[in-house]
């Protein structure tokens, strides 16, 4: 098998990796670099539990190839925040009791991040933050808990620092 | 899964790519159908010609008379665009409702055109639009209506070395609207079971100038409903005329009945959605007017 050498910016650093042409991004992230936290399920763009930020947006890391990233920015939930300091979405999951079982909560939190950075300022309604997930579905609990979580996340972040 | 990966970075070296390579090779723009579909083992080309690293394949150029996007542009792109407010609304209203953001962040306008799905939903408001599409081949460039580029169910004008550049459309003319309906089972992330595209221009009188409906997912391609266009023209837009144009819409389409719903219960959509996408049109070409 030809393999392609690629460079990949994941949460701020550089990885140089040999790719197979067919490979997606989600291996390449679980399998190359070990970044397990995103997530691996349905594998056909239906689920979310695999989304990352691509160029600040969210996208399906399970239905791009690893080679589609050249000279793009990553971002997976390993690099949103650290312990002690956590991002506002990640603190207000905490504090809602958002992260439920935790399995579809990555891909949740990055979709959430990527719509907020959309509408900067903004505090959306319900219906426009289950618009923002619709694409991230969680199978154990519900949405009421991650959508008072993302909006108490919007709250917070659109005050000063 | 066996294919090798090409990233041309100018027009020329696509075309010469898929030149060379023949039906061996698809382009990849976002990908959101095709790694779907080779993962399905729907198709299993041995070549993709990336698209992502050619300049100049996307953006919204927003001219005096005409609209042009590039094949790169993202429907999240063309969703967020102001070019898009007011009477383009149609094409913005179809690109938000496909797909999740997720999908939307990455899928392209030239896919869902070149990929020619009948349940494509930027393909009615890019007909009621009256769209032509920009083709760069081995043999030069050529733009065609885009209602004589969609041949069928995944079928287009396109040849094998030929690239989809580019999607034009003339601005709508004055005291005009254009409005998009979905018709699916839940409001996001949903193939269309019908979709209803809708153009309207009325005359100083008020009748009924230009006509454009478009419908999708209710036969092999896309496709105006001229019969009901015919029936409004000239005509006062009243309700009983808006119904009778849904009547000759239903009639004048071909759905089949599949996984999604029955060839009758698409046919009762249509009927009841091109009143309401062409009752919408009439109240933004009065919100406009103000």
């Amino acid at each position: 098998m030809n393999t392609i050498p690629l460079q990949l910016q994941v949460n701020g650093e550089a990885h140089d990796v040999l790719v197979e042409p067919h490979w997606t991004l989600l291996h390449v992230l679980r399998q190359q670099l070990g970044l397990t936290g995103t997530k691996e399920n349905c594998l056909e763009a239906e689920c979310g539990v695999c989304t990352v930020l691509l160029d600040g947006k969210a996208v399906n890391a399970c239905i791009l190839l690893a080679v589609q990233c050249r000279g793009r920015t990553i971002m997976t939930i390993e690099g949103l925040g650290r312990p002690g300091r956590l991002h506002p979405l990640q603190q207000a999951f905490i504090e809602h009791g958002a992260a439920q079982c935790g399995y579809c909560i990555p891909g949740m939190l990055l979709t959430a991040k990527s719509y907020l950075d959309e509408h900067p300022g903004e505090v959306p309604d319900p219906a426009a933050v289950r618009e923002a997930i619709a694409g991230t579905l969680c199978r154990c609990t519900g949405y009421q808990k991650i959508v008072d979580a993302i909006r108490a996340a919007a709250t917070r972040m659109r005050e000063p620092a | 899964m066996a294919f090798q990966v090409h990233q041309p970075e100018s027009v020329e070296a696509a075309i010469r790519l898929a030149g060379a390579f023949g039906p061996d090779a698809r382009f990849l723009a976002g990908g959101t159908d095709l790694i779907i579909q080779i993962n399905r083992k729907r198709c299993a080309p041995q070549h993709l010609i990336a698209l992502g690293g050619i300049r100049g394949l996307c953006g919204i150029e927003a001219g005096a008379d005409a609209i042009v996007l590039g094949a790169l542009t993202t429907h999240k792109a063309i969703e967020r665009s102001p070019v898009f407010a007011g009477p383009l609304a149609a094409l913005a209203e179809a690109a938000r409702v496909v797909g999740g953001h997720q999908i939307r962040n990455i899928a392209t306008i030239g896919g869902n055109v070149a990929n020619a799905s009948p349940a494509a939903d930027l393909l009615p408001p890019l007909l009621a639009l009256d769209a032509s599409v920009s083709l760069a081949g081995g043999r030069g460039t050529r733009r065609l209506p885009l209602a004589q580029f969609l041949h069928g169910p995944g079928a287009t004008d396109r040849r094998d070395d030929e690239l989809l550049t580019s999607i034009v459309f003339a601005r709508p003319p004055q005291r005009s609207a254009t409005a998009f309906i979905k018709a699916g089972r839940r409001r996001a992330m949903e193939i269309s079971i019908v979709c209803v595209a809708a153009l309207l221009q009325l005359d100083a009188d008020g009748s009924c100038r230009t006509v454009r409906i478009a419908l999708g997912a209710v036969g092999p391609t896309a496709t105006r409903a001229p019969q009901a266009e015919q029936a409004l023209r000239g005509c006062e837009p009243t309700p009983a005329a808006l119904q009778e144009a849904g009547r000759l819409a239903a009639a004048g389409c071909a759905p089949i009945s599949d996984v999604r719903a029955s060839a009758e219960y698409r046919r009762m959509l249509v009927q009841a959605l091109v009143p309401r996408a062409l009752q919408r049109c009439l109240q933004r070409i009065e919100a406009y007017g103000r």
